[in-house]
């Protein structure tokens, strides 16, 4: 089995939110290291060079984030991002939870790396439990001299801010989550100006999500080559996949990318007994199904997408012939109309218009002109949106619909009922 | 007994310490924002106007402005709620591992649906978007702490346990009794079946000159306004609803 273990040693096994523990298996040796011993462009090097790309969703080279900063006095921000939501995806709850500094530890290394003195960690607001264990390891971490003023006696200053969210998906979108730091509505923002010009407080800032910069620690550890040789081409490296739904041992397992998908089914105890695979939905709820035909399809940024889906924040829901695709179709699409922030008309309007519709076929109650309506209306919503809430509404109703169209129609109501 | 309201200066007054080291973190003071509001919801239980208004002053905005940032997050509640919140996952995972029949057991125990409270004042119940505790479906939090792998039983057993106060999460503190829902959208007259009072003999009551239960609030926005707004609403008006157009020129009272 390709089970890895990096970000997830000792998870499970030992106590890693004692700081004596993270330490004894050679914890914040990387980041003293970093600080004493190397030049935060160095830092960048590394994470340029084990080509590790963005773990939240977009998938875009870390590196490459960083290097967008413009090489400018003005004060500049590192942020975490932490409102993991994605349905499907619960990786980062993990990482928070089971192993807090090494995700603070990665959250000081992407500070010192971009040159910036101010880190904040932005924590969905669901997860109380882990905001309260976070707090406590920034507390652990200043006490040891990790957080502060002249840190390792060499001038370098880093605070660290903890926020808490307070329930709103958008507010995993960089630029909404950024207003909402800033103590506004979760709004995303026009791009440009990007963060990486003008982020927080207007800023130059980089938005990281927490299992990326966990990624820094083993990175600067091992090596950039170390990590790089792992993965494929262009995906490079490990990834923590959230595998859920109808298996065996749902859970988080950390794997190198591109292995084939049917492996990932089989680490996660395959299909229950006696069922058949109907559909895999392969990067969290915005991405579209993969099926049977897929399965030896590597589990990586570009194979997924040449298969028209997308490997998104590594989140694989699994559906076996129990499922119901209508009321999957309509849950998700609920999901969207109820996280848009109804800036733009498109995916306000869009959104509430298909969970009405399809909750016509949920009730049994559609017509035969609702089928051409989903298809329409889910089209129309798509590629005219400021963020990619608006695009992420369509792919599983389309994907889903393509495939089991007979699931659709049999909630169609009979001509003879109608009345006339 | 005091009111929470009459109480509210003494509990500014305490946390006056607590807000400065929370807005002292920020380089701007707004991004002091959620964090006091839920410090203000941590003690009060809700959302309160006049914690909505304190924070306002003390970070330099208007109460509307903090007021529409507020009501755009979930986890702050509007209103008071019940003493234990249960916010049970409805997200994909949990919906095709059975969150359906969960759900359709909370409501009958409970005997009260999304979104609303139980008279006792006890329960909260409210159906979430995903929890991202996937492996461990179907879960659910009470008060914000997870329990996973969700059972009848278990149900059963947890609400028995919030009825007699020995549930091992800490209650919501209640310093109002709450009403049957907590959001504002959900508690408007309209959503709750009932037109207000005046709007009932209208055929459009979404139209300019739809009536309030309190007043005339159309027309009197109409009646306030001088020039040419006033003459083209009333000419609309004389199309649509020449019942109001006659309401407005005798000068019936409302």
């Amino acid at each position: 089995m390709p089970v890895v273990k990096v970000l997830t040693e000792g998870i499970g096994e030992a106590n890693l939110r004692d700081m004596h523990v993270y330490r004894q298996r050679g914890g914040y040796k990387q980041f003293e290291r970093a600080l004493t011993a190397m030049k935060p462009a160095d830092v960048l090097d590394a994470a340029d060079k084990s080509g590790l790309r963005g773990r939240g969703g977009a998938g875009f080279p870390t590196g490459k984030k960083w290097s967008f900063l413009p090489s400018n006095d003005r004060p500049r921000y590192l942020v975490c991002n932490c409102d993991e939501a994605e349905p499907g995806t619960f990786k980062d709850h993990m990482l928070l939870e089971e192993a807090p500094h090494l995700v603070l530890e990665g959250i000081l290394l992407g500070t010192y790396g971009i040159g910036s003195h101010h880190a904040y960690m932005y924590i969905r607001g669901e997860f109380k439990r882990g905001y309260e264990i976070f707090m406590q390891t920034v507390e652990q971490a200043r006490q040891a001299g990790f957080i502060g003023k002249n840190l390792f006696g060499t001038g370098y200053d880093i605070e660290v801010t903890v926020h808490r969210g307070a329930g709103a998906y958008i507010c995993g979108e960089e630029t909404a989550l950024l207003n909402s730091l800033e103590g506004k509505r979760g709004e995303p923002r026009l791009k440009p100006p990007f963060p990486a010009v003008a982020g927080l407080y207007g800023m130059p800032t980089v938005v990281n999500n927490v299992e990326t910069l966990a990624y820094l620690v083993p990175i600067l550890e091992k090596g950039p080559e170390w990590f790089a040789a792992a993965g494929t081409e262009r995906s490079k490296g490990y990834k923590v996949i959230s595998i859920s739904g109808h298996v065996k041992k749902p859970g988080n397992y950390e794997v190198p990318l591109g292995i084939p998908v049917r492996e990932l089914i089989e680490i996660a105890g395959g299909l229950r007994d006696g069922r058949t695979l109907m559909a895999i939905q392969p990067g969290g709820g915005s991405s579209a199904c993969i099926f049977e035909e897929h399965l030896d399809l590597p589990y990586d940024y570009e194979s997924l997408a040449k298969a028209g889906t997308m490997l998104g924040s590594g989140a694989m829901v699994v559906m076996d012939d129990t499922t119901d695709f209508v009321k999957a179709a309509f849950n998700l699409v609920r999901f969207f109309a109820h996280e848009s922030c109804g800036q733009c008309t498109p995916c306000r309007e869009g959104g509430h218009w298909l969970e009405t519709v399809l909750h016509r076929f949920v009730d049994g109650r559609a017509l035969h002109s609702d089928i051409d309506m989903l298809r329409k209306v889910g089209h129309q919503i798509t590629g005219i949106n400021l963020c990619p809430l608006g695009d992420s509404i369509e792919p599983f109703l389309l994907s889903v619909l393509n495939r089991f169209p007979e699931q659709f129609e049999a909630r169609v109501v009979k001509e003879a009922a109608l009345p006339a | 007994m005091t009111t929470r309201a009459e109480d509210f200066p003494a509990l500014r007054e305490r946390l006056r310490a607590q807000c400065d080291a929370i807005v002292a973190q920020y380089e701007q003071p707004r991004s002091a924002l959620l964090p006091l509001i839920h410090l203000f919801q941590q003690h009060e239980g809700y959302a309160s106007p006049e914690a909505i208004r304190a924070v306002a002053e003390r970070l330099n905005l208007t109460p509307a402005v903090v007021e529409s940032t507020v009501s755009f997050y979930t986890l702050f509640f509007r209103r008071p709620v019940g003493k234990y919140v249960l916010q049970v996952c409805r997200g994909l995972a949990c919906t095709i591992n059975g969150a359906e029949d969960i759900m359709a057991y909370f409501r009958e125990k409970l005997g009260i649906g999304h979104l609303q409270t139980t008279p006792d004042g006890i329960f909260s119940y409210e159906e979430v978007e995903c929890l991202a505790a996937c492996d461990r479906a179907t879960c659910m939090q009470v008060n914000l702490d997870f329990v996973y792998d969700l059972t009848p039983q278990m149900i059963d057993e947890l609400i028995a346990a919030m009825r007699a106060g020995t549930y091992a999460v800490a209650p919501m503190p209640q310093t109002e009794i709450p009403g049957p829902t907590w959001t504002v959208r959900q508690d408007s007259q309209v959503s709750m079946g009932e037109k207000s009072a005046g709007a009932q003999d209208q055929l459009n009551p979404n139209n300019a000159g739809g009536l309030d239960k309190d007043g005339v609030i159309m027309l009197d926005r109409i009646i306030l306004q001088e020039g040419r707004f006033k003459g083209r609403t009333k000419e609309r008006l004389a199309n649509v609803e020449p019942a109001i157009v006659n309401i407005l020129e005798n000068g019936a009272s409302h």
